[in-house]
């Protein structure tokens, strides 16, 4: 269980955190779930602004934007 | 681990990081602060860079347009949020046209998303009338956590004309959060002496918030006349101020800053605070010292020997013989 975080937040952080090192196994889970909900709230935001983007852009330029930014 | 300053200012920064309370970074609070900034800028690291791609690509399509297209397209669309994304992605002179013909409130918020990695060239490139203009606004937002992430990005004219233009409080405040020692001396330094007494006197007088900032700024100064400088202003104080500095100082961890600042003060003035009425009080003198010793301070506090009297100088030692 501690590897299986341990090895996500090196993955995520690099290997070289001090912090994966030393907190405890329950800490370390409390740093991955921060972690992944800044991950999910970030994606959300920036998928909304996206999508208002596209909303606003002109329709010449719609189709091209929006293949851009993946939506 | 005892609470710090800087540790509470790291906590802070790596909760805004994460999009949370400082409650919600609780299990950083075993870290010291060094690890904590260590964590935090990996995190912004991780963060930014997770859609860095999309951002690239968006940057890439707006060099074939021309920059007043580029800003009614993003003033239309682009959420401040976006912009500073795709910002971050553009040379720094592109980034920098743009900004020039931005509103100021668009230009405060973006700031706030704006990767920290990538501030510095870009803020150095705009007009420096508008990042005033962008920094008086994030004041007015009580952004302290980013202004004192700007100012490590600030050329030092910015920094002097910042200096001189933002009230005591938020100068306090935003050195709260600086990133780098030397970049917040570097702004203290620009500040006339008339105007450092004033933010002391703030500091001393505000709440005890604004008193930790205090004792963190003093602290944190790389330039030891510059901190006696404001430790000799701070002694000039009557002696119910000063008591309450010597309580903040104890109940939020900054009995390093304390006994830094004092260190840094002349004879005469180091006379005055270790004559403080409130020091007769045994306990105090204990929990003083007793912090010292945690804090591997003793022999700062050692420095101070010359200057106590007979009594306050048994009083020390049993309370050191006490705690070893």
């Amino acid at each position: 269980m501690r590897n299986d975080v341990r090895n996500v937040l090196e993955r995520w952080l690099g290997a070289d955190v001090r912090a994966v090192a030393v907190l405890s196994d329950k800490d370390l889970e409390e740093l991955r779930n921060a972690l992944t909900a800044a991950r999910n709230s970030q994606a959300k935001a920036l998928a909304a602004a996206s999508d208002e983007a596209l909303r606003q852009m002109p329709a010449l330029l719609r189709g091209g934007v929006a293949k851009i930014l993946g939506r | 681990m005892g609470r710090d300053l800087a540790t509470e200012a790291e906590l802070v920064k790596l909760a805004r990081a994460l999009d949370t309370t400082t409650e919600g970074v609780a299990f950083a609070r075993p870290l010291d602060h060094g690890d904590i900034r260590q964590l935090r800028e990996r995190v912004v690291g991780a963060l930014y860079d997770e859609h860095r791609m999309v951002f690239q690509r968006v940057a890439t399509i707006s060099r074939l347009l021309p920059t007043p297209i580029n800003v009614r397209i993003a003033l239309r669309a682009f959420s401040p949020l976006l912009a500073a994304r795709v910002a971050g992605e553009m040379t720094p002179d592109r980034a920098a046209e743009l900004a020039n013909r931005m509103p100021v409130e668009y230009l405060a918020e973006s700031c706030v998303h704006l990767d920290p990695r990538r501030a510095g060239p870009l803020i150095s490139r705009i007009h420096s009338d508008r990042v005033l203009a962008v920094v008086t606004e994030l004041v007015s937002r009580g952004e302290y956590i980013t202004l004192g992430r700007l100012l490590d990005a600030a050329t030092e004219r910015i920094v002097g004309d910042v200096a001189s233009m933002v009230s005591d409080e938020a100068m306090l405040r935003i050195g709260f959060y600086a990133e780098s020692d030397t970049h917040l001396t570097r702004a203290v330094a620009a500040l006339p002496s008339g105007r450092l007494r004033g933010v002391v006197r703030t500091a001393l007088s505000g709440p005890a918030d604004l008193r930790s900032a205090g004792l963190a700024m003093i602290g944190r100064l790389t330039d030891d006349r510059l901190r006696g400088q404001l430790a000799e202003y701070a002694a000039e104080a009557g002696d119910d101020t000063l008591t309450r500095v010597l309580h903040t100082a104890l109940d939020d961890g900054a009995v390093a800053e304390l006994l830094t600042a004092v260190a840094a003060m002349g004879a005469a003035a180091q006379q005055r605070v270790l004559t403080l009425p409130a020091l007769e009080d045994q306990d105090l003198l204990v929990r003083l010292v007793d912090a010292a010793v945690r804090h591997g301070l003793v022999p700062r506090l050692s420095a101070l020997v010359g200057q106590m009297d007979g009594d306050m100088l048994r009083r020390v030692a049993a309370a050191i013989a006490v705690k070893r």
